[in-house]
């Protein structure tokens, strides 16, 4: 049956599924009973870390992974070319070593001057770019979009596309409806979370939280950064005399109320004060300072405290933090809606942005993991809401939907791109690597309609995505163990797909 | 567990004092039994404060010391009388008093939460000082029915335009509150708020030329979460089983079949200019007066438009050929029409409208699913199932009564385990209080107020603020960041406020450990986490650790202002007697002794040596400790 184009899709899934959506009861209880009756065991000392960077604002990935061949960049930047007002200087782009010619048409590319750390990762192979990635139900053509969106064709797309909150709640959950219920971190956590003894949290998120880390089961666990770590009862500051502490442990004793709602919530509270004891301690058996030199106390001091962590996890001695072979992690940042001002806001060498930020973060992150030999056991990916459109306005870019991201650590088939490719040089005859919604450059007068789909010329240049959220997160789920059976529960679209491993990882 | 039968026989005070008196020689950590009703039977009393503060604490937001000595010279009965009479608060009139001159705001969700406090808190209204609000048994009944009949601000196009929308759907529950659930959900499902927020809105007949198909989310989440639920149920809520299962109450083509029929509704403007704009017809960013207008059926030709009636009717009745004929609704021994919708060219999407909810309505589960969840949310997390039942049978006996909730609340609380559960199952009664109904009775208790800065309006269209600092509006900087945001910021709960529908927990939930073990639920206890619990616990300290109504004032510095509670009406009291109040108000004169001990030793090292303020931190300590501690987290 093919899928309905309302925004809250329930058709595909119930085909999946046999009838029961994921996000019917009835599915939500499939994915209880199969996160309840799951087994995953690993061997001692094979520990895995997923790390999600969550770019909050839609990154433009056109201007961080850019055409370097000389052609390339000057149709892509030159006065008649895509986007001339957002040009970066062909001598400040950081090249790219692609050895095996994987970015499909041919040419170079390169990435902005603040990534140096990226580049470096990439030319050595522990990064890899995943290219045009974005949230979709089903492959979709320039004509299914164009139909879908002006015809009422019906044909499936995600609900809110370019709509922030949305979309970056669909990338983080991967459903067909923007209420998620659950998050794909959550979803790998409810099944995986047989593979941990002991009580340290799962899933933990160093900037709050978001649907990304909503399981069924499990709850994910909030903590701020090194130094301040794990969130512990505010007493109020006592002037003299003893101290609050003494009447709250004497109110919480354990097992000392006489109601069992009672005990359950001092339990609780316990719980919580434990397990933050826990936290700050692992947080601070090692000091990754040195490799986050200029912290700002951003995405920068939330990869070093995941760092820290990941290294407790791996050197728990005698601490509570133990019995960790699995876990996620959920990092994220801000300021990506670059409407205006973008050069800026990403920054260069010299003024540092955000694109500096992330990374600098990623570089920190991975060179504090391998200076302990643990570089294999994390896997960083970022996303966002979505890419930007190609094309710019006066200084700025608009929400699009496909973009680039990136993929670190000592696992990662690095040095590659990965998905349908990365082109919409001439040489990639646009649109059919990365096919845009609208070719506004030539375009019938009488309807609007670009005559040549496949040119995204000056308009706006959203690109439809080539390759799903759901394909990216299937491959990262992949690497962290999940069984295919389970990785086809929870991202229930997958079959829409041909590649459900993308193999980046 | 119960008591021995002599004692079932024996309420009166003498008989429990006599068994306590071997009591140990170590302070109980249980309730002083010595505090209950008295042999007159339930309806006579309140008799004692405690009592009375037990009913209030089930009854409203919070009890308060007037209200307790009005509910004890009217008893149990005069008092819900009173109260079924008493002036409805609706959030609606609250909005259109800030947004009409000279205020001129701009309605966002900000202001939507203060219309929710307004009625929440009680007490003088903000336009009008004398009038003063007290419909606090109504207000806390819609409030536990938003937790059943959710929409949340969570959603992206409620969230931003949807603010009024979000309070007129309120409204429909305050007004609904005591009213007949059926008419209720009629309501609901009509309303535009609702609509947009589970896709019935706009929702059309297949075109299967067009790949077009109805949506199945309202008609899933009506079913499951709104009035039948999943497994059909006893009339004492407990599960009826087949061979050692539960029985699924309604299948995948049923709810296919709720899709079908639940089609052609959409904003009452759309088609207003002649033309057919069904299709069109998308939320109205500037007009959000629609949301405050019931959705409309689209099946007639609009007036501009040529060709039929039929090819402009988005409502599936079965004659359509894409249409779903003999629509499977809801099966159960009795229902009408076999639950199977009439076909025909002239079934209005009305007419289909009314057979469906008819059909939920008919089914013998939703006395007791709807029953024992507002026994959940005011009384007790574990009814006995003798207790559902009597709910539940007043609730189906009073299914066609215009007051009809009106009854079930009374059951619910009149009932002898409303009033004596905690004696007879002290081990397993009571609820764990949600945050939000702990900040309103915090609030409520220590008479708070918006206090400093003013509140600004942005008037329309003028570039200079206008300033209005008014106590009786509950807005500010405090109300606005900590109670609003999501479950991961501030005390982690906001009115309407749920990541999804299925409200901030489940009913079904079980704490892990001894509860689950046990069997026993906790919903309230889902939105507990590790981080959340302490996260929560400092917000709610932020609220008066430190903020004191006497607290130096510079609008200037804080334009927004706080809600700041009042200290020094109890900063007087020695350290036994400030306990002993705190007992009455906050945990109904069931704090341990050795609670109580706990809580006094430590008070009396607070002296004038800690400063100009140490009564005022006197009585903050006094409150973290009781906020904070599990005997008063558990209303019992």
């Amino acid at each position: 049956m093919r899928p309905d184009r309302r925004k809250f899709i329930q058709q595909t899934i119930c085909a999946a599924l046999g009838g029961a959506s994921v996000y019917s009861a009835l599915g939500q209880l499939q994915l209880l009973q199969a996160a309840t009756r799951a087994n995953y065991t690993f061997p001692p000392g094979d520990y895995k870390a997923l790390v999600c960077v969550f770019l909050y604002g839609g990154n433009d990935s056109f201007n961080t992974v850019v055409p370097y061949t000389l052609s390339a960049y000057n149709a892509y930047y030159g006065g008649t070319g895509v986007r001339p007002k957002l040009a970066i200087p062909r001598a400040n782009l950081l090249p790219l070593t692609d050895a095996a010619n994987t970015s499909a048409d041919g040419i170079q590319y390169a990435l902005h001057p603040s990534l140096t750390g990226l580049q470096t990762l990439f030319n050595s192979g522990q990064a890899a770019i995943v290219a045009n990635v974005g949230t979709l139900v089903q492959k979709t053509t320039q004509q299914n979009a164009w139909d879908a969106m002006n015809n009422n064709s019906g044909f499936a797309l995600p609900p809110e596309l370019f709509s922030h909150a949305d979309q970056a709640a669909y990338w983080q959950s991967s459903p067909p409806t923007n209420q998620p219920l659950t998050g794909w971190g959550g979803r790998i956590a409810d099944l995986i979370a047989s593979a941990n003894t002991g009580g340290a949290p799962i899933m933990t998120g160093l900037n709050g939280q978001d649907a990304f880390m909503r399981g069924l089961n499990v709850n994910g666990y909030t903590m701020n950064t090194v130094p301040y770590g794990a969130i512990e009862l505010d007493f109020p500051y006592d002037a003299s005399g003893p101290g609050l502490q003494t009447p709250f442990d004497a109110l919480h004793l354990d097992g000392a109320q006489t109601n069992a709602l009672e005990r359950a919530y001092a339990r609780t509270m316990n719980h919580s004060t434990g397990t933050a004891s826990i936290m700050n301690a692992a947080m601070g058996l090692k000091d990754f300072s040195s490799s986050f030199p200029n912290s700002v106390g951003d995405l920068d001091a939330q990869l070093q405290t995941v760092a820290q962590l990941i290294y407790a996890a791996n050197h728990p001695g005698s601490s509570g933090y133990s019995g960790l072979q699995r876990q996620v992690f959920f990092v994220s940042t801000g300021g990506f809606d670059t409407h205006s001002d973008e050069l800026a806001a990403h920054g260069d060498p010299t003024t540092p942005g955000v694109l500096d930020l992330v990374s600098r973060s990623l570089k920190g992150f991975y060179d504090a993991l391998a200076s302990v030999g643990l570089q294999n056991v994390a896997t960083a990916f970022t996303a966002s809401d979505f890419g930007r459109t190609l094309t710019n306005n006066d200084n700025g870019t608009d929400h699009g939907w496909g973009g680039h991201h990136f993929v670190v650590g000592g696992a990662v088939q690095g040095g590659k791109f990965y998905g349908n490719g990365a082109g919409f040089s001439p040489q990639a005859n646009f649109g059919t690597v990365m096919p845009s919604l609208v070719n506004p450059n030539t375009y019938d007068a009488i309807t609007g309609m670009s005559l040549n789909l496949n040119d995204p010329g000056d308009g706006y240049g959203r690109l439809i995505p080539t390759t799903s959220v759901d394909q990216y997160a299937a491959t990262l789920a992949k690497w962290f163990g999940l069984s295919d059976p389970d990785i086809g529960l929870i991202f229930p679209n997958l079959g829409n797909f041909d590649t459900k491993n993308l193999g980046f990882v | 567990m119960g008591l021995p039968l002599p004692l079932q026989r024996c309420f009166a005070a003498i008989c429990m004092a006599a068994l306590s008196a071997a009591a140990s020689a170590q302070l109980s950590h249980a309730p002083d039994p010595l505090f209950h009703d008295g042999m007159e039977g339930i309806a006579a009393g309140p008799f004692t404060d405690s009592d009375a503060a037990r009913f209030l604490a089930q009854a409203t937001f919070g009890p308060t010391d007037t209200d307790i000595a009005h509910l004890r010279s009217l008893g149990y009965q005069a008092w819900l009388t009173e109260q079924f009479g008493a002036a409805k608060t609706l959030q609606m009139d609250y909005l259109d008093w800030i947004s009409s001159a000279p205020r001129n705001e701009q309605i966002g969700q900000n202001n939507r939460q203060e219309a929710w406090f307004l009625g929440a808190l009680g007490g003088p209204d903000p336009q009008t000082n004398s009038l003063i609000h007290n419909d606090q048994l109504r207000q806390r009944v819609a409030f536990a029915l938003s937790e059943i009949l959710v929409i949340s601000d969570q959603n992206t196009e409620l969230g931003l335009n949807g603010a009024a929308g979000m309070a007129y759907y309120y409204d429909l529950l305050i007004k609904g509150a005591f009213g007949n659930y059926r008419q209720l959900l009629e309501q609901v499902t009509l309303s535009p708020a609702m609509g947009m927020y589970l896709n019935m809105l706009g929702n059309r007949r297949a075109d299967l030329a067009s790949n077009v198909h109805p949506d199945e989310n309202y008609g899933r989440e009506i079913n499951q979460l709104f009035s039948v639920g999943l497994v059909m149920l006893n009339m004492d809520g407990t599960p009826k089983m087949s061979g050692g299962q539960p029985i699924p109450t309604y299948t995948q083509s049923t709810i296919t079949a709720f899709a079908h029929v639940l089609t052609g509704w959409n904003w009452a403007s759309c088609d207003v200019s002649g033309y057919d704009e069904f299709i069109g017809c998308y939320t109205p960013y500037s007009t959000p007066a629609d949301y405050l207008t019931p959705m409309v059926a689209y099946e007639t030709k609009p007036a501009n438009e040529t060709g039929t009636d039929a090819e402009y009717n988005y409502h599936d009745n079965g004659a359509h050929a894409d249409d779903l004929t003999g629509k499977q609704l809801l099966l159960y021994p009795g229902v009408a029409g076999g639950g199977v919708v009439p076909d025909g060219a002239s079934r209005t999407a009305y007419a289909d409208l009314t057979f469906a909810l008819d059909n939920i309505y008919g089914h013998p589960n939703v006395a007791p699913f709807i029953s024992k969840q507002l026994i959940q949310r005011l009384v007790t997390s574990n009814p006995s199932p003798a207790y559902v039942q009597r709910v539940a049978t007043v609730f189906y006996n009073n299914r066609a009564s215009a007051t009809q909730l009106q009854s079930v609340v009374q059951a619910i609380l009149l009932d002898p385990e409303a009033r004596y559960g905690q004696w007879t199952n002290p081990d397993t009664y009571g609820k764990l209080r949600e945050p939000l109904l702990a900040l309103t009775h915090l609030w409520r208790a220590m008479n708070a107020r918006h206090w400093c800065g003013k509140d600004i309006a942005f008037v329309k269209n003028v570039s200079a603020a206008a300033y209005y600092a008014n106590p009786y509006r509950y807005a500010g900087y405090t109300t606005a960041w900590s109670t609003g945001g999501t479950q991961y910021q501030g005390i982690a709960q906001a009115p309407q406020d749920a990541f999804t529908v299925f409200n901030f927990f489940k009913p079904s939930f079980k704490p892990p450990g001894e509860m689950s073990t046990r069997g026993l639920l906790g919903p309230e206890f889902q939105l507990q986490t590790d981080s959340v619990i302490a996260l929560s616990a400092n917000t709610f300290r932020d609220f008066f650790i430190d903020p004191d109504l006497s607290d130096f004032c510079n609008p200037d510095n804080d334009p927004l202002g706080d809600v700041k509670i009042d200290h020094a009406a109890d900063g007087a009291l020695a350290p036994a007697a400030l306990v002993d109040k705190y007992n009455r108000v906050f945990m109904s004169g069931q704090m341990s002794p050795f609670m109580r001990q706990t809580l006094i030793d430590y008070l009396s090292n607070i002296d004038s040596g800690w400063g100009s303020d140490w009564q005022m931190q006197r009585v903050s300590r006094a409150l973290y400790l009781i906020l904070t501690s599990p005997e008063y987290m558990i209303q019992k």
